[in-house]
């Protein structure tokens, strides 16, 4: 497998005021699951499409293990696709399907035929092989796809453009979870082009968040939640996303913060307790019912307080209007939108 | 491959224009130069044979009486067509899909078997020489295809549209009128590309159905006679003047040309 | 179709005013037809039924045969010619995009040009093209050596309205297909590329399946309307020379206006629309059924 990196990367459509791409710098490591999340417009199909060597930079490089490969047709950089949609061969079955990337570059029949069933294990197609693909549904038929993009065993970096999009949506896990299982199996460098963060952050090793200023940040799941390094990540990733809140507008400042300084609140962090208790207290605006955990309701409040506003999660009932305390257990600290620690209460 | 058909392409432009180039080049030539020694660039020029034309009555109301029929047969099919297509793209209703094709079927029967009795109807019902017997003849060949092209565009506008405008509180004929038809309006044209297409050059039903009154261009044109025998020149001017109609139709739908010949509902 | 079609029956109301309009202007001539072609008519007021006599004898015609022959023969050639060369000029075409848009425009408008000129003209431009003393085509062909005169021989005729029809009709195909082909999404050629497949693995797995249905429409609409022909040879060769260009329509035309025969002309016709029903009926469920399997 392969590994990939993004040098000083810029692009600009013909014709257009501003680049659309500028100044981009990635790695992925061989056999990493790697996410590009970002919002429609960021850019992300534009990368995808410079990856895929659709486009050509307008300036900086892509290397695949160390070689140009920026200005190489598609073809030759040894790459395979899943789009938003299925895109197959109506006129064969699944099987010739899954076979044919494999008979153009020459494999071996028996090669090819042990491949096939290799996939169609993975991928739990071995009963549909026979089936001709116009008959199936638009989940099974993202599967095939999805199959013919792994067949090729030497494929450097399998491409996947916001491929739960044309799924069914009581399917789009199923996929999900085969997707994951499959790169983890195959070990596979996969890319995975999305604006949905939930998608983004089960697959992928790492995330990539994208928006028209750039790659924000480039951390596993785990931190892009948790420590977002701006705070444009911070609101974007979550649901709901990270609150903002002023530490001059508190009611207590603790020590080490200082009155410039904003904390970034996730409402797992922060609790409801007495007003006067807590570091800041508001009225409660709205009430969000989630659902139920280990036998007890869970629920997110929003709370308005002097500092902005809150987003709390909380068992309990809640009434709207109420004046509540928010005690926080942690939170992240920003200065100038920008992440400089995070700190414990 | 591709290459192939790229010369393919050039070779067929080529094969297109030699034949239109010697029309153009008849238009403007007299007729003793047309039967006369060959020359592939005409040597004098002349604009006799258009003045004739712009001059001569005959020509200018046989121009205005195709346009007639033309124009009228593009009003009935688009009137009964539209809700036919309509009726298609948005229900299923009993025998819908036989319909559909008997409707196709009604263009395999050949303008010749037709002469006959669409000679004694439209007579009968005193119709015969007037612009709304040949445009109803035609009738029979553009009504199924505009049907099929209006039905294959409509099935690709989404129905959210309609349900948009039923939250909204509009009234049916509103909707149909001031936001259905307008969202059509590239599947319109090209309707009226194909209804043209074959009312303004077909002959055999437009001269059985015109006498003296009503003699549309393509009649006028095989009757074009002089004293010399067929008068080449004026019949070449008069087939030049009678594309541009349709140069100038193709060109303002040109883009929903490709869209529309795309007739999806075969299979 | 994209989405669901709701079943209502209401919507006949829609269908009616086709349907009301096809009946006028065809069902009631047809039946007038059908009315004639079972009586023998010897004016307007003595006629007898014969029942199917006039079928019998139009298809025993030698003349009627021989026209069906050569019909037969007309259409089958132009359709080899004209889908295969219609679906290779569309392929050739460029597709539009940002700055080919207006290449693209013109080459539309080239191609609707023989579509739009009037059957009559067609002729006439060809009848004068190619001879072969004044027209451009027929001084170059016998300049190549060939004597070549549509007027005195048959297999010239032939030639000759063979390729004033493929230049007449391919347009059609070439536009049918060029619509196809700019129908279909870009991702599969993308994903053709990238599977290593070469180009024509690409036109037969990726273009030829996707343009079935504009295919079939073209393959019916030439398939009826060649069965139909009558404006063009007549004005080109006059059925001649001799009778080596007469097809069904000008030998229908000649029995019903010219020999007022109302009773065999009537059967005529009835057997022509029946064939022309026939073929592309078989044509469309044969091409159309596999589609299903």
């Amino acid at each position: 497998m392969t590994r990939i990196a993004i040098e000083d990367l810029a692009f600009r459509y013909p014709g257009a005021p501003s680049d659309t791409l500028s100044s981009l710098q990635l790695e992925i490591c061989s056999g990493e699951a790697h996410a590009l999340l970002g919002a429609s417009g960021a850019g992300k199909t534009t990368l995808l499409n410079l990856l895929s060597g659709l486009l050509r930079p307008s300036s900086g490089r892509i290397l695949f293990d160390g070689k140009d490969v920026s200005n190489l047709a598609p073809k030759l950089r040894n790459i395979a696709q899943v789009f938003q949609f299925p895109v197959l061969y109506d006129a064969m079955n699944v099987a010739n399907n899954l076979a044919f990337p494999l008979r153009n570059f020459g494999f071996a029949p028996s090669d090819i035929e042990s491949r096939v069933a290799r996939i169609a294990d993975e991928l739990d197609l071995r009963s549909a092989l026979d089936r001709k693909v116009s008959g199936l549904s638009l989940f099974e038929k993202q599967l095939v796809s999805v199959g013919k993009a792994l067949i090729r065993p030497n494929v450097d970096v399998v491409l996947l453009d916001e491929p739960l999009t044309a799924v069914e949506p009581h399917r789009k896990w199923q996929l999900r979870q085969s997707l994951k299982r499959v790169q983890v199996d195959l070990g596979v460098t996969m890319i995975y082009v999305t604006h949905d963060q939930t998608e983004a952050l089960t697959f992928a090793d790492r995330v990539s968040v994208l928006t028209v200023d750039g790659i924000l940040q480039t951390a596993t799941p785990e931190a892009i939640y948790a420590e977002p390094s701006f705070e444009a990540v911070g609101s974007f990733v979550g649901s709901p996303g990270m609150d903002f809140v002023n530490v001059a507008g508190l009611s207590r400042v603790p020590s080490n913060l200082d009155a410039s300084q904003k904390l970034g609140l996730r409402p797992e962090w922060v609790e409801l307790c007495v007003p006067g208790d807590g570091m800041t207290a508001g009225v409660c605006d709205d009430i969000v019912v989630l659902g139920t955990a280990f036998g007890e309701r869970v629920g997110i409040a929003t709370v308005t307080t002097p500092a902005g506003t809150i987003n709390v999660r909380t068992s309990g009932d809640v009434a709207l209007g109420t004046q509540l305390g928010i005690r926080f257990k942690r939170a992240a600290v920003y200065r100038d939108t920008a992440l400089v620690g995070s700190h414990e209460f | 491959m591709r290459s192939v058909s790229r010369w393919a392409l050039v070779a067929y432009c080529i094969y297109l224009i030699l034949p239109i180039y010697w029309l153009v080049t008849m238009a403007f030539s007299s007729n003793a130069d047309i039967v006369g020694d060959f020359e592939v660039i005409p040597s004098s020029p002349t604009l006799a044979n258009f003045a004739e034309i712009f001059s001569n009555p005959v020509w200018y109301e046989a121009f205005a009486n195709s346009l007639s029929f033309v124009v009228l047969n593009t009003l009935i099919s688009l009137f009964v067509a539209i809700p036919a297509a309509f009726a298609f793209s948005r229900y299923r209703f009993l025998g819908d899909r036989q319909l559909f094709f008997w409707l196709l079927t009604n263009r395999m029967a050949p303008p010749a078997v037709f002469l006959l009795p669409f000679f004694q109807l439209y007579s009968a019902v005193g119709l015969f020489d007037t612009p709304i017997a040949v445009a109803l003849a035609h009738c029979l060949f553009t009504v199924p295809l505009s049907v099929w092209i209006l039905e294959g565009f409509m099935s690709g506008v989404s129905t959210e549209l309609d349900e948009m405008a039923r939250i909204d509180g509009h009234s049916f004929g509103f909707f149909f009128f001031r936001i259905f038809l307008p969202v059509n309006r590239g599947a319109i044209g090209v309707t009226l590309f194909f209804c043209f297409m074959f009312s303004w050059v077909e002959l055999l039903l437009a001269r059985t159905l015109t006498g003296s009154d009503t003699k549309p261009i393509v009649v006028v044109m095989t009757r074009t006679v002089s004293a010399s025998g067929l008068d080449w020149g004026v019949l070449a001017a008069a087939g030049v003047l009678t594309v541009l109609p349709g140069i100038l139709i193709v060109w303002f739908v040109r883009k929903h040309l490709v869209k529309g010949f795309a007739l999806g509902r075969v299979t | 179709m994209s989405f669901s079609r709701p079943y209502d029956n209401r919507a006949w109301l829609g269908v009616l005013p086709v349907l009301l309009l096809v009946a006028f202007s065809g069902v009631i001539p047809l039946m007038t037809v059908v009315n004639y072609s079972v009586q023998d008519i010897l004016d307007f007021n003595s006629r007898y039924f014969v029942g199917l006599d006039w079928y019998r004898e139009t298809l025993g015609d030698p003349r009627f045969l021989d026209a069906f022959i050569r019909q037969l023969g007309f259409s089958a050639t132009i359709l080899a010619i004209e889908i295969p060369l219609g679906l290779l000029v569309a392929r050739g075409m460029p597709r539009p995009s940002t700055n080919r848009g207006l290449t693209t425009s013109l080459l539309l408008v080239l191609l609707a040009i023989p579509l739009l000129i009037p059957w009559n003209v067609v002729g006439t431009i060809w009848q004068i093209y190619a001879r072969s003393d004044i027209g451009l085509l027929g001084v170059f062909v016998n300049a190549l050596g060939i004597s070549y005169n549509y007027a005195s021989d048959p297999l010239h005729a032939w030639i000759t309205l063979v390729a004033m029809d493929v230049w007449h009709w391919t347009s059609l195909v070439a536009l049918l297909a060029f619509a196809g082909l700019t129908a279909i999404n870009p991702a599969y050629y993308q994903a053709a590329e990238l599977d290593g497949a070469n180009a024509w693995q690409t036109f037969r797995y990726v273009e030829l399946p996707k343009l079935k249905g504009v295919l079939i429409i073209a393959v019916l609409l030439r398939l009826m309307d060649s069965f139909m022909i009558y404006t063009e040879p007549f004005v080109l060769t006059g059925g001649g020379p001799g009778n080596a260009t007469t097809f069904l329509s000008q030998y229908l035309t000649t029995m019903a206006v010219g020999q007022f025969d109302l009773g065999p002309a009537a059967a005529f016709s009835v057997i022509y629309f029946l064939f022309i029903l026939l073929f592309c009926w078989l044509f469309y469920s044969s091409v159309v059924q596999k589609a299903d399997a």
